[in-house]
């Protein structure tokens, strides 16, 4: 049986996202809970990673790019100007499609975060930072001789691992994955859904998948998008076994998408 | 048509393709040789000079010196005397006309030469020394080979008795060819024996400073303001669109801009190597925003998100990452702005720079020479002296260049990083 929190850290109201005078999100009201995973499905283009984009303001980078609604977190407004998008992506993480570790070494590239908030006194302290973020990571052990080496002699999974262990480097609450695994092997993808029941434990996780079987495995509950709107969220159980949607039916199912 | 036709086809327009490719090569590799055989060539022998040793009494009484003399003393004495005595019992003459043809065969300045000698060997003070003195560029090109000495006596400027001289002198080993370090050292001269690329090289030293002092820092904000700052919007695509035009615009246009705005509005000193530098700095600018706005742009997107996403400022992400990553580009696209500069005559013609300046320029604000400019003036000159000697400054020119640019390669290649 899956536990279900009913603790809501993310709540988004009305979000509507253009870029330009196309709409790719509209009006979406998700609630995303604490401390368990959410995995959003969807065909390619439907806007889950844009869904989550809006989350940690990522979405800024983009000129064009203009996002109205309410997007609560932990009962604050984060969708407005006076946020400082600095602090708020040092509580929200976000791991990305392609593993981007810095061309620097598998320390700096750990270090770079606790760095630049000044999360370190000294060079023990960031040691210890490292060494943890790493653990949490699952990646100590295979790293912890070679600290030094470049983080892109890494291999894929590695990387991808990597960039984890630099997203929880800062310590951040909410943890955004947009398919992480999808450059991976399966192997490497294995390793990283394990990490990720672990992590689940101490982060809000929310994960963007193009594969209904990893959604299956790593999460608790499931929105399912189409055509920028979300058409159905639930527990993942209930989506997968028994959908509301007909069209939610239709795309775990293998009929479109 | 059918199949074998048309596979017919296709493999003969393959080769027929990489059969001109081949052409094209091969006829580029032809010219550069032609081109660097015909420098070489002729500029080869202006790294030698002709000396004919000469013995010479450095007798205090007749310099009218102390025996123990000081440098500061033998700076203010007069040499001709002694100089013209030591080289006329080089060879027995007959009447005044033989004498000044004896005297020809070497360097005007020879006595300044002399003195030299002794200022660099002060011991020699009351001694016999044998001195190695300049010959003039008619005898340096006689014994380089490339005198017609074969022509009827009135239709060359050495004598018959000259010839004689010289017959003698280098029977007697008299004559020797030594390493021409005046070709380095001195500035220019009216006399192409002296003549030398040394005030030159200094002005473009200093120009070569002066332009990227002012244009490396200037296109580095420029274009990372440019590139990842600036909003997408018509203003910034009108300042791109017209950097891209500026690149373009011929540097004779920046020489204009430079008389009528630094020469005149401003009244800076003409022919100098600060108005060169920065009239340069104009024309080199665009040149390398271009190249430092491609290196930024190549830095994927995927580092400054990772960035970004642990919380780093825009400012943060820009200079932690970005910048670092482009620096190879950044750097080689300045050296081959910079090297662009360096080869650049026309601007400098019209800043003055043409001037004919002996001395070399101890401050960016002295009148100066520039080496393509000291190649334009020697190439105007008719003594085989300057045509050689052109050529050689081509030479040194070119390998500063090629050294320019071997640099710029050597960074990208090695710095470059692989990014995943």
């Amino acid at each position: 049986m899956v536990m279900i929190n009913n603790k809501v850290k993310i709540k988004t109201t009305n979000l509507n996202v253009y870029y330009g005078d196309k709409q790719a999100l509209n009006d979406v009201n998700l609630e995303i809970h604490s401390k368990e995973v959410t995995a959003l499905i969807g065909p390619s283009g439907c806007g889950k990673s844009t869904y989550i984009r809006c989350i940690n303001r990522m979405n800024d980078v983009i000129d064009i790019c203009r996002v109205t609604g309410s997007i609560e977190i932990d009962g604050n407004e984060i969708n407005k100007k006076e946020i400082d998008v600095v602090s708020l992506r040092e509580k929200i993480g976000m791991v990305f499609q392609k593993p981007n570790p810095f061309p620097k070494s598998i320390y700096d590239n750990v270090s770079y975060g606790p760095n630049i908030h000044g999360l370190a006194e000294n060079k023990v302290k960031m040691d210890e930072i490292v060494e943890t973020s790493l653990k949490k990571a699952a990646l100590w052990n295979e790293v912890k001789d070679r600290l030094n080496e470049p983080g892109t002699s890494l291999s894929g999974g590695q990387q991808q691992r990597l960039c984890i262990a630099r997203a929880i480097s800062v310590n951040p609450e909410v943890i955004l994955m947009d398919e992480p695994c999808s450059a991976l092997d399966p192997i490497a993808t294995a390793k990283i859904e394990e990490l990720m029941d672990e992590l689940k434990k101490s982060y809000t996780i929310v994960i963007v998948t193009h594969s209904m079987s990893q959604a299956v495995r790593v999460s608790q509950r499931t929105g399912f998008f189409h055509l920028g709107k979300l058409i159905e969220v639930d527990t993942t159980e209930k989506i997968f076994k028994n959908p509301n949607n007909k069209m939610t039916q239709d795309y775990i199912t293998g009929r479109f998408g | 048509m059918n199949k074998d036709q048309l596979l017919k086809k296709r493999y003969g327009a393959e080769k027929r393709f990489k059969f001109y490719g081949l052409v094209s090569i091969t006829l580029a590799i032809l010219f550069v040789i032609f081109l660097v055989n015909v420098i070489f060539s002729k500029g080869r022998t202006a790294f030698q000079r002709t000396t004919i040793a000469v013995e010479v009494n450095f007798n205090t009484e007749e310099l009218e010196l102390s025996s123990n003399a000081s440098i500061e003393e033998i700076q203010d004495a007069d040499f001709y005397d002694l100089s013209i005595n030591s080289l006329l019992k080089l060879y027995k003459t007959e009447g005044a006309k033989q004498e000044k043809e004896l005297l020809r065969i070497f360097s005007p300045d020879h006595d300044i030469e002399i003195k030299n000698f002794l200022i660099k060997n002060l011991d020699n003070l009351n001694k016999n020394v044998i001195v190695n003195l300049t010959t003039s560029d008619d005898i340096d090109q006689l014994h380089k080979g490339n005198y017609p000495r074969h022509l009827p006596e009135e239709r060359r400027r050495i004598s018959d008795f000259q010839l004689l001289i010289y017959d003698q002198l280098v029977k007697e080993n008299k004559v020797n060819k030594v390493f021409n370090t005046f070709f380095f050292t001195n500035g220019d001269s009216r006399n192409p024996e002296v003549a030398g690329i040394g005030g030159s090289l200094f002005g473009s030293f200093f120009t070569i400073i002066i332009t990227l002092i002012l244009s490396f820092p200037i296109a580095i904000f420029a274009s990372i303001y440019l590139e990842e700052f600036a909003p997408k919007n018509r203003i910034t695509d009108f300042i791109e669109i017209n950097i891209n035009n500026l690149a373009a615009v011929p540097s004779i246009v920046f020489g204009l801009l430079g008389l009528g705005i630094l020469l005149g509005t401003f009244d800076l000193p003409r022919s100098t190597p600060l108005v060169a530098g920065i009239t340069l700095s104009l024309m080199t600018l665009p040149r390398i925003i271009i190249p430092c706005r491609a290196s930024l742009k190549a830095v994927p997107p995927s580092i400054r998100e990772g960035a970004l996403a642990v919380g780093a400022s825009k400012v943060q992400s820009v200079m932690h990452h970005v910048v670092p990553l482009s620096i190879p580009g950044t750097l080689s696209g300045t050296i081959i702005g910079l090297a662009q500069a360096l080869g650049e005559t026309a601007p400098l013609i019209l800043i003055g720079m043409v001037a004919f300046v002996v001395d070399i320029p101890a401050t960016p604000i002295d009148p100066s020479a520039s080496l393509p400019v000291q190649v334009y003036l020697w190439s105007e000159q008719a003594e085989r002296g300057f045509v050689e000697k052109t050529s050689a400054t081509i030479m040194v020119l070119l390998s500063f260049l090629i050294v320019m640019n071997f640099i710029a390669v050597y960074l990208r290649q090695k710095f470059e990083k692989k990014w995943s």
